[in-house]
């Protein structure tokens, strides 16, 4: 059946949908009212920010005489609003339909989805950290003050899946490194060495293979016994990840093996990903060069970076940190739905 | 036997997993941020009946076990064991309840099952994706809830409890997600 049928069906399923227009209503309140700029960046692209891991959707745009250039579908606003912010348009953010292909039969994953993305000029990631507890507590205040009277039994608590979750300022802070040590025992000092690293995994009982890369192993050792107790009862920040894994990314000053990267997990589920964002444009080329190659290697499709992102951080992107955070899973957790498909009116395995 | 990838998983096979043979009750992908793809399981080992979550790497291989399906009635339940009958063979199988965990609640006796059958021994059932119950007690206690309308719980024959919507009524046959447990649709 399909969710316009069961919808028929069973009229009282509408509310589980309708948490999704409050949570936007109330996201661009929280950014209203801090005087943000709210852009439209495009969805049709010619050039995807390089992302080894991720695939895109190609398409073609035709001219009058039906010349062909190809195009693809935007991955994430990044790249535009950076644009704007050499450009100077100050704090800003997007709430965009970003596309990954491949990444279906999943119930934390559409290949189509709604994201949030905002900057703030000046500011080291630190300070998104605080966005984001006060975003989380300000779209939970708006839905209890905007909530219908037949939700009579809705509390004060943000309920998901049955665990209740105190959304209460300071959240939860973790270095990657604490994480590896407090579940999984491994030194991540350790772990940086591929060689170490495949040892540990070997011992752990993980297949290591020729062509297993470290992060793999490093995924796989955090996704089977670090991931799911992140953010339980209360969220979870988790920051200073491997420079490897954080392409857009400052490294830090003091130690250039990690990256002044966070990502913030509620029951084990994954929000958020922010960086002190890269402005060196030498680096950001260079970085790019690399991911394009293990596109090439890995057999993905393959693009041509953005030049004029290169020369838009010539022209020097001010000092800022962004981040972006998947809507669809917010309304996961507002509407308290275990599947990500639950959000969506139109899934995308009923198009299939 | 066989060795199969991870693009060969689904829900419901059979493989070996660190030397003991597990039902596989979930699959699904996660791509972590700024990494590449992997598919997270749920093994329910046949051994200790036991339920782990494993994450392997995208195109990781792994023995699929050869389970073979076969038509059995359900007789009785006995301790923590429910009977089984072949239907050609005329021989019973014991199935203990960790295996069939939610399923026993949908169980009727003398209905035909699709039984699972590994190294002779019966490991668990097929259920179909809808069952139909007949409705044998019927609260009439409105229960209010924040996402869903008004709705109430009934009891099944077999003594499963589900939510249904307010027009059910004891004496009516529903169909039933033995998956998830929810209601489907009046018979």
């Amino acid at each position: 059946m399909k969710t316009w049928q069961k919808l028929k069906k069973n009229p009282s399923l509408w509310q589980q949908y309708f948490i999704r227009e409050r949570v936007l209503r109330a996201i661009r309140l929280f950014f209203e009212n801090q005087g943000f700029h709210e852009v439209e960046t495009p969805i049709l692209i010619l050039h995807p920010p390089a992302e080894s891991y991720v695939e895109v959707f190609e398409t073609t745009i035709l001219d009058r005489y039906r010349k062909k250039t190809h195009a693809y579908l935007s991955t994430s606003p990044e790249v535009p609003l950076k644009k704007l912010l050499v450009a100077g348009i100050g704090n800003c953010f997007s709430i965009t339909k970003s596309f990954r292909n491949t990444e279906m039969q999943s119930n934390i994953h559409n290949p189509e989805f709604t994201m949030i993305e905002w900057y703030r000029i000046g500011v080291p990631y630190t300070e998104i950290m605080k966005d984001c507890e006060d975003l989380l507590l300000f779209i939970h205040t708006y839905l209890l003050r905007t909530r219908e009277a037949s939700d009579q039994q809705a509390t004060k608590d943000l309920i998901y899946q049955g665990a209740h979750i105190d959304l209460s300022k300071p959240w939860e802070r973790f270095t990657v490194s604490e994480v590896f040590l407090k579940w999984a025992n491994v030194s991540f000092e350790e772990f940086l060495n591929f060689d170490t690293a495949k040892k540990i995994a070997t011992k752990k009982g993980y297949r290591v293979e020729k062509d297993t890369s470290w992060e793999e192993l490093y995924n796989q050792v955090f996704l089977n016994e670090i991931e799911s107790h992140l953010g339980r009862g209360k969220p979870t920040i988790l920051y200073e990840f491997p420079s490897s894994l954080a392409a857009l990314a400052k490294t830090k000053a003091a130690d250039p093996r990690v990256a002044e990267r966070f990502e913030f997990y509620i029951e084990g589920l994954e929000l958020g990903d922010c960086y002190s964002e890269l402005t060196d444009w030498k680096e950001q080329e260079k970085r790019f060069g690399e991911e394009l190659k293990a596109i090439k290697k890995s057999g993905g499709t393959t693009y041509e970076y953005d030049k004029d992102f290169i020369v838009a951080l010539q022209s020097g992107l001010p000092e800022c940190s962004g981040i972006a955070v998947g809507v669809d899973r917010l309304v996961m957790l507002f509407a308290d739905t275990a599947k990500i498909q639950d959000t969506l009116l139109f899934p995308v395995e009923e198009l299939l | 036997m066989g060795s199969i990838t991870t693009a060969q998983f689904k829900k419901g096979i059979f493989i070996e997993f660190r030397g003991e043979p597990n039902l596989m009750t979930d699959m699904t992908f996660v791509n972590p941020g700024k990494g590449s793809a992997f598919v997270r399981t749920k093994l329910k080992s046949l051994t200790s009946g036991k339920v782990i979550e494993f994450t392997f790497k995208s195109g990781e291989s792994a023995t699929e076990l050869d389970v073979i399906t076969r038509e059995m009635q359900f007789l009785y339940k006995e301790g923590d064991a429910y009977v089984f009958m072949d239907n050609t063979s005329f021989e019973q199988y014991n199935i203990r309840e960790t295996l069939l965990s939610d399923f026993v609640k949908y169980l009727r006796s003398n209905d035909t099952y699709q039984v699972l059958v590994l190294h002779d021994e019966a490991v668990g059932v097929r259920f179909p994706k809808k069952v139909w119950l007949k409705v044998t007690e019927s609260s009439e206690g409105i229960k209010g809830n924040s996402s869903a309308g008004a709705t109430k719980t009934v009891e099944t024959e077999t003594g499963a409890i589900v939510t249904v919507p307010l027009f059910i009524k004891e004496g009516d046959t529903i169909g039933i997600d033995p998956e998830t447990g929810s209601y489907l649709e009046r018979g």
